[in-house]
């Protein structure tokens, strides 16, 4: 089983706020610290399942700066085989679009059955990467997936929808599967592992490198248009109930029936 | 269950290295080759139990360290002696080491087994959430590396420079830095320290955890690569002396940190002899109660126990209590040995409540202690207890912050 693995370097906005730059264009993200998008974390776990099963091979792509290369080891360290990060300033990596046409020419010419995405990024959440990818590559998808089965050279890919509700769809392998938070524990990477994932290939690629045209992923070929930032307005209100346990709970509980919340 | 000591099969080494390996920045090559029974002289072990007899968490949990250091000859038995989740009961307290009449460190073995564990990658979500934390932004919180100064906010910090000589250069620890709770610690010392116009400086965004809880979590190449980044960057000052607020970071710069170019010291050594120098004196008094609890970290492992209590003694109307476990014989918090990431199975009264209920019998105003992690866990015992009303848990500088401290004399001279 031949597998891509896509993964992302994002900022972790949990721990700091959120400022943002004079012009409103960007974040300013000089006070976050940066590691692997949550779900794509998940799908590097599930990839190094994969292959222990099955049998294999996992190549990391990713698109990220220098920096980045730590979370690569990290996700060699974990059991991934080898590596490709593409850097290049002309990528319009705000688009998803663009940033699937820069994943899908690091793949394209080369035997895969599976690649393996995060469902959704931290950063922007579009959840849409994975997906137009597997539309580029011309090989089906499945979205959210919280289990897989992989059999007689076919893939169960259970996916989780609103509710709680859970669909099962079979898929013909090449496929793309963009996987859910949730559908493993991922293991810790040591520090021995992560040195001995130095002697583990990385190659670090541009778009020439790749054969992508500039022309076909830059910001004049993206159609969204990054107009403005801006940080909500933070509104709050707050009512401390007073009294004794019994009268709070009754309290509570009739502004609860009041706001037809319950 | 007895398991029979099967075999002596110390041929198999714990760690397969390999050498000439490229190496990212601040990573050394172990030399790791020995067995683990040599790595931990286990055959230096006559088995009289005084470990297990004075570990403080057999009365919570079914941790007996005796029988780690028995079953452990037997290389075979290793990684089923690693899933057993007592190994995660220990707070590396110490009393076993204190206590082994031959010098070892019983404690040790249980964090050799916890490496096994964090060399599979099979580690519990929030311990390998807080070693990543640290590789990635040098402390166990998963807060950025460039907030870690945030607490000097409103403050006149001096921030070291290499090239600029100073007599004692601080280091913070991860916990006081970013848990707002005990961020009151440094703030407090750097109003005293101004105030007693000390020579100090801190080391600002450029400090990184010590690497205490990594050791006994048991990330033993993260722990490497810590003390070599560590032993660069302060070995690159001037400084006369290194003054840590924690004594986890004390004790483990000085016990494990061999190449370090000047001595460690924690601040209530530093305090006492500012104490003694008349350079610190308190204008008011504190009309309270005060029963000191030894940290494990700076009292059994590293000997200050005078210290903190001529400290508050200093403190007119201060009233200095005992606990009848004081001392060597302090009774551990549960906050050490990475417990701070590891929930106990247990579900029996917590060692800090035990504590807190000798505090509450001995009519204690205020339990006073030196260290971040008592803090929190202590603290958590008097919520969990209902005390909240009559008593609280207050480090040293939290209750001296309290106090007006007298200005240096060459100041207003």
């Amino acid at each position: 089983m031949k597998i891509f693995t896509c993964i992302k370097y994002v900022p972790d906005t949990s721990e700091a706020e959120v400022k943002l730059n004079p012009e409103g264009t960007a974040v300013d993200s000089s006070r976050f610290s940066f590691d692997i998008n949550d779900a794509d974390n998940y799908a590097v776990e599930e990839s190094v399942l994969i292959k222990e099963k099955q049998g294999g091979s996992v190549t990391v792509v990713s698109i990220g700066p220098k920096q980045s290369e730590v979370m690569i080891r990290m996700a060699m360290a974990k059991g991934c085989d080898n590596a490709i990060r593409i850097e290049d300033e002309r990528i319009a990596a705000h688009d998803p679009l663009m940033v699937a046409r820069v994943i899908a020419g690091a793949i394209k010419g080369q035997d895969f059955d599976l690649v393996l995405t995060g469902c959704m990024a931290n950063d922007y959440g579009q959840a849409v990467t994975g997906v137009a990818l597997a539309e580029i590559l011309g090989v089906p998808h499945a979205a959210y997936v919280k289990k897989v089965e992989i059999e007689d050279g076919k893939v169960k890919a259970h996916r989780e929808l609103e509710g709680g509700l859970m669909e099962v769809v079979e898929l013909t392998i090449p496929a793309v599967l963009t996987i859910q938070t949730g559908i493993n524990e991922p293991r810790y990477a040591p520090i021995r592992g992560i040195r001995e994932a130095q002697k583990k290939e990385l190659k670090v690629v541009n778009l020439d490198d790749l054969g992508v045209a500039a022309g076909d992923v830059d910001a004049d070929a993206s159609q969204i248009i990054l107009e403005k930032l801006y940080i909500p307005e933070v509104e709050s209100k707050a009512e401390i109930i007073e009294g004794d346990p019994d009268e709070k709970a009754e309290k509570l509980a009739s502004i609860l029936v009041k706001g037809g919340l319950v | 269950m007895v398991r029979p000591l099967i075999t002596f099969s110390f041929l198999r080494p714990i760690a397969g290295l390999q050498k000439n390996i490229p190496l990212m920045r601040g990573m050394k090559m172990t030399t790791e080759n020995q067995t683990f029974t040599e790595k931990f002289d286990l055959l230096g072990c006559i088995q009289c139990g005084r470990c297990t007899g004075g570990c403080p968490v057999t009365v919570r949990t079914n941790l007996n360290v005796r029988r780690f250091v028995y079953d452990a000859y037997n290389e075979e038995l290793l990684d089923e002696l690693s899933r057993v989740a007592e190994i995660w009961d220990c707070t590396a307290c110490h009393t076993c080491a204190v206590r082994c009449p031959k010098g070892l460190k019983p404690l040790e073995v249980l964090i050799g087994l916890r490496s096994l564990v964090v060399e599979s990658g099979k580690t519990q979500p929030t311990v390998r959430d807080a070693l990543e934390s640290v590789f990635r932004e040098g402390n166990p919180w998963e807060k950025p590396r460039a907030t870690r100064s945030d607490w000097m906010e409103g403050l006149d910090v001096p921030i070291a420079q290499p090239d600029e000589p100073v007599e004692n250069l601080f280091f913070v620890c991860c916990t006081i830095a970013y848990d707002p709770r005990v961020q009151i610690i440094a703030q407090n010392m750097v109003r005293l320290l101004n105030n007693a116009g000390v020579d100090y400086a801190f080391l600002g965004e450029d400090e990184s955890c010590c690497g205490s809880e990594v050791f006994t979590l048991g990330e033993e190449g993260l722990f490497e690569m810590i003390i070599e980044d560590n032993t660069e960057l302060l070995n690159a000052y001037q400084a006369e002396r290194i003054v840590a607020l924690s004594p986890h970071c004390f004790t483990t710069f000085k016990t494990r940190y061999p190449d370090l170019n000047k001595p460690v010291i924690h601040y209530a050594e530093l305090l006492d002899e500012l104490l003694e120098q008349g350079k610190l004196a308190f204008k008011s008094g504190l009309s309270k109660k005060i029963v000191f609890h030894d940290p494990c970290y700076l009292g059994k492992q590293s000997g200050v126990f005078d210290e903190p209590r001529r400290l508050l003694k200093a403190v007119e109307g201060v009233d200095l209590l005992e606990f009848e476990r004081a001392r060597e014989r302090s009774l551990c918090c549960e906050g050490g040995g990475g417990k701070m990431w590891v929930e106990s199975e247990s579900k029996k009264e917590r060692l800090a409540e035990t504590r807190i209920k000798d505090a509450h019998a001995l009519g204690a105003d205020v339990v006073a202690v030196a260290c971040p992690f008592c803090v929190l866990t202590l603290e958590d015992a008097v919520k969990a207890l209902g005390y909240e009303e009559e008593m609280r848990v207050a480090e040293i500088m939290e209750l001296l912050g309290e106090l007006d401290i007298e200005q240096e004399k060459t100041n207003s001279a």
